[in-house]
């Protein structure tokens, strides 16, 4: 089987890389909140999979994708609460609350399906009302950057922006040094008068937010349908991603470009009549790599520090 | 053999241990009714009726003496996912990656089940077996390098691994070992040689079942009474502590690890050898997932795993009839699964019983 490279690398595959790391990214913007309260939230995917349910229920209800967004908003701000409640309240185990909202999402997405849009599996239909690519005043007029940059949905802009006011956010805000000083230690915290629940009640509401801008993105750009377990992933991804850039906006970014374009060159590749499993396993293969690529660096960063620590030393001793 | 020291209880300590048991059960009693609960208003609210619908549920799974048999049977694949979760989430490492081990382990043995020819059944079916426990255990190893050679948290790599061997198992039956004749991605029937033989007529229930019952005892057994698997607890209880005692931490680690994974690779092969004959894409429904939960449900201890695998497996079975029966639709059962999950270990209530208890009984 031949395959000739230079029709599989143009620019569109580039612009169907931002478009597959949108979801990706908004979801890990979302959990770089939790994660820097010190929440390892696992129920991402779940959350992901609820927001991208109800933008479907919403679009049809209001006939607007923005009533979508609207709805999707709505469900995982309630569940984020529940979340939070059972967590922070109850005191229950993060990592089990997080499994039981993936759990519990599947169950109740397939229920409502059927329920609400009398469908099973998948729900497909003209009454999904979704986003119209936006076209960008004077970039659309500039030849090759337009194909990358102009006539995406409005979310992707949104994605990217998000990064930007994440960082600001997180780094130059009361709110985001209050954040990172009750993940950091969250004795310390307490002294210097932060109340942490309500902090961790912030992270996971934010968390839930973002969560339902990445299904939202999922079920109403490109593809007008929601079919059950749409994530497929991307939620764990977004944790790779968070867990890929220690928390941090900026190399989180960089992970999640990595897997949009693992994603995109995989579905290009399908066009080419690879077995189309076999394509599919490129994202999560490149997320492990990375995820070890990301630890080896660590490590070799580490024995670097603490052998120039040891040269410092025997210098100062001779 | 440890010699045993015989020793009266003092009245406080029986107090003591009787208020943790009895909190215990009405602690699971309040979650399993919360979780019903959840379930009811939602039945409620589609315009059935709740009572009918779990009383369809509970003759759906026990209604007869072929229905418990049938639960027997969809208990098998759970107890082994149990146990799987339970070994690896007691040495403390969060193998996330049972539905991929699972599926991995199904297609070996289905491989070995249809591709060796005039092999006896004694032979044949525990190679097939054992082709799963293997199949699961190597797909954990990538892992475990990770892990320990370069400290990757073992969740998202082994999260990663589902996926993957999902994929892989429906490669597989999409192309070089599909059936041409079956309607689905499916591989060739097993032959009849590796078939887990059934031991009651009119039941699909077979061996699978006693295998997964001794599997309960012999991991109980070995997590318990053996030095390795007191390692394996220690490390999860404290690793620190277990690496400055001298424990092999990165080995515990590693057993957890492989052991999970044959386990888990072993329920697949049960579900091929024995339910289905052959390997279908997409057969497990999430047994994996259920797998965990279980574990969890009984707070990681292997004899717990059974009681809380024969209640999924009701579940399971008995949503089938109430949707036959009553129309209520089988996926209400997962949000009462989801529900009980939340709950599962929230302090909440257990602190609320005990306290309660000791006072009520020293006064």
């Amino acid at each position: 089987m031949e395959i000739d490279l230079s029709r599989i690398i143009t620019i569109s595959l580039f612009a169907a890389t931002l478009r597959m790391t949108t979801p990706i990214l908004l979801a890990t913007l979302g959990g770089i909140f939790s994660s820097q309260t010190g929440i390892f939230h696992v129920g991402l995917e779940g959350l992901m999979d609820i927001g991208a349910f109800f933008a479907v229920v919403g679009s049809v209800k209001t006939g607007d994708p923005w009533g979508g967004l609207l709805y999707a908003l709505i469900a995982c701000t309630v569940t984020s609460l529940i979340f939070a409640f059972v967590h922070l309240e109850l005191k229950a185990n993060e990592i089990i609350v997080g499994l039981a909202l993936n759990i519990f999402a599947l169950g109740m997405t397939n229920y409502l399906l059927v329920e609400i849009l009398g469908a099973t599996g998948y729900y497909q239909s003209p009454l999904i009302k979704g986003f119209s690519e936006i076209q960008i005043p004077i970039i659309k007029d500039i030849p090759i950057v337009n194909q990358l940059l102009s006539g995406h949905f409005p979310l992707v802009y949104v994605a990217f922006i998000m990064v930007a006011v994440v960082y600001l956010v997180l780094y130059r805000t009361p709110f985001g040094f209050h954040i990172r000083a009750v993940g950091e230690n969250i004795d310390a915290a307490k002294t210097v008068g932060i109340n942490p629940k309500r902090i961790k009640y912030a992270g996971l509401l934010i968390a839930g937010f973002f969560c339902a801008l990445g299904g939202t993105f999922l079920s109403l750009s490109y593809l007008n349908l929601y079919s059950v377990g749409m994530p497929a992933g991307r939620g764990w991804l977004a944790l790779a991603a968070i867990n890929f850039g220690l928390g941090r906006p900026v190399p989180a970014l960089i992970a999640c470009l990595i897997f949009g374009f693992a994603d995109a060159f995989a579905l290009r590749l399908q066009q080419f009549g690879l077995p189309s499993q076999i394509v599919l396993m490129l994202p999560y293969i490149v997320t492990i790599i990375a995820l070890g690529g990301s630890a080896i660096r660590n490590e070799m960063r580490k024995r670097n520090a603490s052998r120039m620590k040891a040269s410092t030393a025997t210098d100062a001793a001779a | 053999m440890m010699k045993i020291k015989l020793s009266f209880p003092s009245k406080d300590h029986i107090r003591r241990i009787l208020a943790e048991v009895i909190s215990q059960l009405l602690n699971y009693l309040i979650i399993l009714i919360i979780g019903l609960a959840i379930g009811a208003v939602v039945i409620f609210f589609s315009g059935l009726d709740p009572f009918a619908a779990y009383a369809a549920l509970w003759r759906g799974a026990f209604g007869s003496w072929y229905k418990v048999l049938d639960t027997l049977d969809r208990s098998t694949v759970l107890i082994l996912s149990g146990l799987a979760a339970a070994v690896a989430f007691r040495t403390s490492v969060f193998n996330l990656g049972l539905e991929g081990q699972l599926y991995v382990g199904a297609m070996a043995a289905a491989i070995v089940g249809f591709s060796f020819t005039s092999l006896p059944k004694i032979i044949h079916i525990p190679l097939c077996l054992l082709a799963g426990i293997v199949a699961g255990g190597l797909w954990t190893i990538p892992v475990s390098y990770l892990r320990l050679r370069w400290k990757v948290p073992v969740m998202v790599p082994t999260l990663m691994l589902n996926y993957i061997g999902i994929l892989l198992t429906e490669y597989l039956v999409a192309f070089p070992f599909k059936d041409s004749t079956a309607t689905m991605s499916a591989s060739p029937v097993l032959l009849e040689t590796a078939r887990l033989p059934k031991f009651i007529h009119g039941s699909q229930i077979n061996i699978g079942f006693l295998i997964a019952l001794a599997m309960v005892f012999i991991v109980y057994w070995f997590m318990f009474k053996t030095k390795i698997g007191y390692e394996l607890r220690v490390v999860g209880f404290n690793p620190t502590f277990a690496a400055s005692s001298g424990m092999p931490v990165k080995r515990s680690v590693f057993l957890a690890m492989l052991i999970s994974g044959g386990l888990v690779g072993l329920g697949g092969a049960t579900m091929i050898a024995g339910f289905f004959g052959r390997f279908m894409s997409s057969f497990s429904v999430g047994y994996g997932w259920d797998g965990m939960m279980i574990s969890l449900l009984a707070q990681n201890n292997p004899i717990g795993v059974l009681p809380a695998s024969l209640f999924y497996a009701a579940l399971a079975n008995g949503a089938l009839t109430m949707q036959s029966q009553t129309g209520v639709n089988q996926n209400v059962v997962g949000m009462v699964k989801g529900a009980i999950m939340f709950f599962v270990t929230a302090q909440l209530f257990l602190t609320f019983f005990k306290g309660r208890i000791l006072k009520w009984k020293s006064t």
